[in-house]
């Protein structure tokens, strides 16, 4: 059963993207995955400013990650790229931190217009981090997030787009995992 | 003699800082290239690793606090910026970019800015353009067409055409013509020098 470890890196504690993240943790479970979430601003902030991996909790989700064989990367639009509280997270991952792995980045804004923030702010990042495969990445408009309870939906229309992007992302990733177990 | 301020943002986490240099050699060589115009240089440093603490706080609750509050003012308040961060993963480093997320929309549009960057090896050395530069873009300001990127190997004190120290004095001379001919920053983000309009009229 691949795994994957989902990091959302808004700074807000009602966070339209942990909430995105959270439901695509439920459909990629729901596709045979072991997921777990994580939210970078429950992070100890000191360390995770200062590039502290020695904190526990930080060194604990540099594990996570090197254990992971997907990772989905969640940013809400900042400054028309990722927020600096994702980016601090990425800065104290080793160098080569997403090898071997696939990725799926995914961005929430309230524009369309910021949607390029994927493939010309995150994706370059991901591809520093030495990522195997950047999959095909998905923006997501804060309107089209709604809240149904603790839990979030997709607005009609919104839906099938993001899923077609996170089933492919599932698929890459179990496709990939019998060449693996080979080797 | 007319004077501009000049805000110098760095961001390198570690002490002694090359960012911190970079920054600092940028701000000197901006200094001598408006003495030439006859322009005098007020310079003040916002040191971010030492606000690091504040920084988060603000990204977690939307407000500036503590020494994070004066520094947004000094750089939203300068004529001209200098910003310097490290490179990590390509990019601006997270802290940096935590500073600009905290900034108001429109905080620094049609500011003057002069970009540095500084990293192990020059692999990187596109980060500048592909990702700080678009980043203020965004922001509307003014960017200096030459941006000053240092790698470990550069700080030889070579003076060649390519050296570093030939490339800080070209992007400072091209800085000080734009803070030269731009006007005023028109306050500190404060309205502590708000003047009256009548006061404003009276003036002529």
């Amino acid at each position: 059963m691949p795994s994957i470890l989902v990091l959302s890196g808004s700074p807000s504690a009602t966070s339209r993207t942990a909430a995105l993240a959270e439901h695509l943790a439920l459909r990629l479970r729901e596709r045979d995955h072991r997921v777990r979430t994580i939210r970078v601003r429950e992070l100890p902030p000191a360390a995770l400013l200062s590039g502290d991996t020695r904190d526990p909790a930080v060194a604990e989700v540099v594990e996570a990650v090197a254990a992971a064989d997907g990772v989905v990367v969640a940013s809400p639009v900042y400054k028309a790229a990722y927020s600096g509280l994702l980016k601090s997270l990425l800065d104290l991952l080793p160098q080569f931190a997403l090898a071997g792995k696939a990725v799926l980045p995914v961005v929430t804004g309230g524009s369309p217009a910021h949607v390029l923030a994927v493939d010309y702010a995150l994706r370059p990042v991901l591809s520093a981090l030495g990522a195997h495969h950047v999959v095909q990445g998905w923006f997501v408009l804060d309107s089209h997030i709604v809240a149904v309870g603790d839990a979030v939906e997709l607005a009609e229309g919104a839906r099938r787009p993001l899923y077609e992007v996170v089933d492919g992302f599932s698929d890459v990733l179990h496709a990939r995992r019998p060449l693996i177990d080979a080797s | 003699m007319t004077t501009r301020s000049l805000a110098v943002l760095s961001a390198g986490l570690s002490v002694p800082s090359s960012t911190r240099v970079l920054a600092d050699r940028l701000a000197a060589a901006t200094a001598r290239a408006l003495a030439e115009r006859g322009v005098e240089v007020e310079t003040h440093h916002v040191e971010l690793r030492e606000l690091a603490h504040d920084v988060t706080n603000s990204v977690l609750t939307g407000f500036p606090t503590g020494g994070l509050r004066e520094a947004v003012n000094r750089v939203v308040g300068a004529d001209g910026l200098i910003a310097v961060t490290p490179i990590f993963t390509a990019s601006y480093s997270g802290l940096f970019k935590s500073f600009v997320d905290v900034l108001e929309p429109g905080a620094l549009t049609g500011k003057p800015v002069l970009l540095g960057a500084t990293a192990g090896s020059a692999r990187h050395s596109l980060a500048v353009d592909h990702a700080m530069r678009p980043l203020f873009a965004h922001l509307r300001t003014l960017t200096v067409p030459t941006a000053v990127f240092a790698a470990s190997e550069d700080w030889d004190n070579s003076t060649d055409e390519r050296s570093l120290l030939h490339r800080i004095d070209r992007a400072a001379a091209e800085f000080a013509g734009l803070l030269d001919r731009s006007a005023p920053a028109s306050g500190t983000g404060e309205l502590d020098d708000f003047v009256p309009f009548d006061q404003l009229i009276a003036r002529g």
